[in-house]
């Protein structure tokens, strides 16, 4: 039975079979000597020079960064003066006392609660839609996904434009059944809501193709057989469709929950300096302007960690809800 | 098939790992190492920061004067950095975390103080009665800190009163208001609606910056931003000032909110939507490209804010050199060139802004821009914001709570109270 192993050891495979494993025991591994040994030192070394470009990268450009954010949450920096104290708490005390933070907080929530699910409904339907055989459907998916391809800065001022109270195409067509359009960015009420319906607009794209191909590679077979029971179009997508979707689902719901926390590009177009009276401040432009506006680095840090925090019980929550399947089909 | 022989020995592993650390290393600490560089009047690479220079005929007007800067001064390479006053704060703090600074930054009356007592700017040594030979006295003061020269003025700005003739002549009124109650009378008689749509604002006081707005009518009705170094904008008469601009919105449906935005492309003055406006005399340079009729007709002018006294807000960019430049002699003779009086009105024309000399104060551009020309006459009513070091943290905290006032989530002193406790609590944590 040792034949097997050693044999798969030249062929340089890494993870043999079950039964040539289980056939090859303690003694045949002894059997093949030094020699062997020799051989997956030396192809370990070779593995961790393959890594180290990206090692390097990770620890210099994602590590240190994160390491320094954490250490800086907790210190009194002057990025002026450049001098640093400890201030033990001091920073996360005062960000949770500024209320502006506390508002950022809540938009991000309510940014999230509506961009992510909306969003993702959609999607799903589109690409239910478009996995379907019709005319033009290539068309169709490029011009949903354009949106996800194009500049922020550039879809932002064309929203601009529509979003415009006295001369933009939402008033007008409102104003074509007699109702007086709001101001939508400049208004406290709207503007939020105004955002939101930019990020689902251009979030939409690519939750569709990821589900598109999630949809193309689900087994026909199953189809067949619900087909063959007699099953509806609806009971079909209700019981077969969303439940094979649910690992693309959980990878959807991770990265847009991700995205929504960290938008910040088209609110700070749209609505800049945190909108009218603060009412489109997000977690994303507080950090921004709390280092770069008031030179606040050490608060600014502290604010990075909460947001890492939400990050990091958001996506625990997500596994737990969508049972731990994290691969797209 | 035999598994491939890696030639790697642990020797040449770690060699080879050492060697890339040490590229990396080298790579994210290049450039020469501080103090490596004379100081005296050899060559030198500076590098410049300008929010003023940041348009196509800037940049063309720039390149050209530092050619000659560089003639004049052989072996001095300039390399500017353009950008604007919004960018401006993430440029500076990432250039000076970065341990490399600007040698030269060109930067607003309000980044005086906090980066002077931070040690950011270096002494230009000249002292203040001296320049107020050359510019104005009340924009000197602004590069003062604590008995030392920090910055040399190049260009002013002020927000003022403004107001189209034509559009006045037609309702029948033939002066600008005197004062700001009159302001608001004519406003309101002068106020358009169709069917419930404003057609035409009395005033418009929502296409400047909010605070610099608030601030000059704030100035006009008696009030300070600080007393004694501390928060005084939310005294009775700053309370009066910011009700003043509720009542043109909310009580005298003057101007709509949303009507106009400060990233309006055409304000509606030019436009004929508003017949006055408060806003920035670098309006005169879009009418002499929207409206160059009206430019013609004279039917464009200015007038100061007054109620218990005259008022005009004046920002303005002033030249500094980084404490930390490599280059400190070379920086300075470049912040004496771009502040000369050779180059300075060259630096407010293409911008449409006041020259700080004094010596354009009646140049030809001065007389034909109207709105420059009253503002140079005015100087003496205008008064400028910051005077504290924290100053650049506290007047972000402005647009939120005068827009709560606007737009009534709140009262007029209710929001100028809480802003001026975030003012309290800011210079607390900062003392």
């Amino acid at each position: 039975m040792a034949a097997p192993a050693t044999q798969l050891a030249r062929s340089g495979r890494d993870d043999p079979p079950r039964t040539a494993r289980l056939g090859a025991g303690p003694r045949a591994r002894r059997g093949s000597g030094p020699r062997q040994s020799r051989l997956a030192r030396d192809r370990r070394r070779t593995a961790y020079l393959m890594l180290a470009p990206a090692t390097v990268h990770l620890v210099w450009w994602i590590g240190f960064p994160v390491a320094a954010t954490f250490v800086l949450a907790f210190l009194h920096y002057d990025v002026l003066a450049g001098t640093a104290t400890f201030a033990g708490l001091d920073n996360f005390r005062a960000i949770f006392a500024d209320s502006t933070w506390n508002a950022s907080i809540w938009h991000t929530v309510v940014f999230t609660f509506f961009t992510v699910p909306v969003a993702m409904a959609i999607a799903v339907v589109l690409a239910v839609l478009l996995n379907n055989k019709m005319r033009g459907r290539a068309w169709y998916r490029a011009a949903i996904f354009m949106p996800h391809i194009t500049a922020t800065v550039a879809i932002a001022l064309v929203w601009m434009w529509m979003f415009e109270p006295r001369i933009g195409i939402l008033n007008t067509a409102l104003g074509w059944f007699g109702v007086k359009g709001p101001v939508w960015l400049g208004d406290p009420s709207w503007a939020l809501f105004a955002v939101i319906m930019v990020s689902i607009w251009k979030g939409v794209g690519i939750k569709m193709l990821i589900y598109l191909a999630a949809l193309q590679a689900m087994p026909q077979d199953v189809y067949e057989a619900a087909e063959l029971d007699g099953a509806s179009k609806a009971r079909t997508f209700w019981s077969i469709t969303l439940p094979l979707l649910k690992p693309a689902t959980f990878f959807v719901l991770v990265v847009s929950i991700i995205d929504s926390f960290q938008a910040f590009d088209q609110l700070y177009v749209l609505t800049p300096d945190g909108g009218p009276a603060n009412s489109t401040t997000v977690m994303t432009y507080e950090i921004y302007s709390k280092a770069f506006k008031e030179f606040q680095m050490g608060q600014a840090a502290a604010m990075s960690v909460v947001l890492f925090a939400f990050l990091l019980v958001l996506m625990l929550l997500s596994r737990r809800l969508t049972g731990r399947e994290d691969d797209v089909r | 098939m035999p598994p491939p022989s890696s030639p790697l020995s642990r020797r040449r592993f770690l060699g080879l790992g050492a060697a890339a650390a040490s590229g990396a290393a080298l790579a994210a600490c290049g450039g020469p190492a501080p103090g490596s560089s004379t100081s005296g009047g050899g060559s030198a690479s500076l590098r410049m920061i300008t929010p003023i220079f940041d348009r196509a005929d800037g940049q063309k007007l720039l390149e050209t004067l530092l050619a000659q800067f560089k003639k004049a001064n052989p072996g001095v390479d300039v390399q500017p950095d353009y950008t604007s006053y919004g960018k401006l704060n993430e440029k500076l703090t990432t250039s000076i975390v970065g341990g490399q600074p600007y040698d030269v930054m060109l930067i607003g009356v309000g980044w005086i103080p906090p980066f002077a007592k931070k040690g950011v700017l270096g002494d230009l040594g000249t002292p203040a009665a001296d320049l107020s030979r050359t510019y104005n006295p009340r924009v000197v003061q602004a590069g003062i800190w604590e008995g030392k020269t920090y910055a040399r003025p190049i260009v002013l700005d002020t927000r003022l009163g403004i107001y189209r003739k034509d559009i006045l002549s037609a309702a029948g009124i033939t002066a600008p208001p005197k004062d700001l109650a009159e302001l608001k009378d004519m406003a309101k008689q002068l106020t358009v609606r169709k069917g419930g749509t404003l057609q035409r604002a009395g005033v418009d006081i929502l296409s400047n910056d909010l605070r610099q707005t608030f601030l000059p009518i704030m100035w006009a009705f008696g009030g300070d931003l600080f007393r004694d170094g501390k928060p005084a904008f939310d005294s009775p008469e700053a309370i009066d000032a910011l009700q003043w601009m509720v009542d043109i919105v909310r009580t005298d449906k003057i101007e709509d909110y949303g009507f106009s935005s400060t990233s309006a492309v055409a304000a509606p003055l030019t436009q004929g939507r508003a017949a006055m406006a408060i806003g920035h005399n670098d309006l005169w340079r879009q009418f002499e490209e929207a409206k160059p009729e009206l430019v013609k007709d004279d039917a464009v002018a200015g007038f100061t804010l007054a109620q218990a006294r005259p008022a005009m807000f004046q920002g303005g960019t002033l030249a500094t050199v980084a404490a930390r430049s490599r280059y400190p002699q070379q920086a300075r003779k470049l912040v004496e060139f771009l502040s000369s009086d050779q180059v300075a009105p060259q630096a407010a024309q293409q911008r449409g802004n006041i020259p700080a000399v004094l010596s354009a104060a009646n140049s030809d551009y001065v007389r034909s821009d109207k709105l420059v020309g009253f503002a140079v006459q005015n100087l003496d009513h205008a008064f400028s914001e910051g005077g504290v070091p924290q100053w650049l943290e506290i007047r972000d905290q402005f647009k939120p709570a005068l827009e709560s006032a606007l737009l009534g989530r709140t009262t007029p002193a209710k929001a100028l109270q809480g802003l001026a406790e975030k003012a309290k609590a800011i210079m607390a944590k900062d003392s």
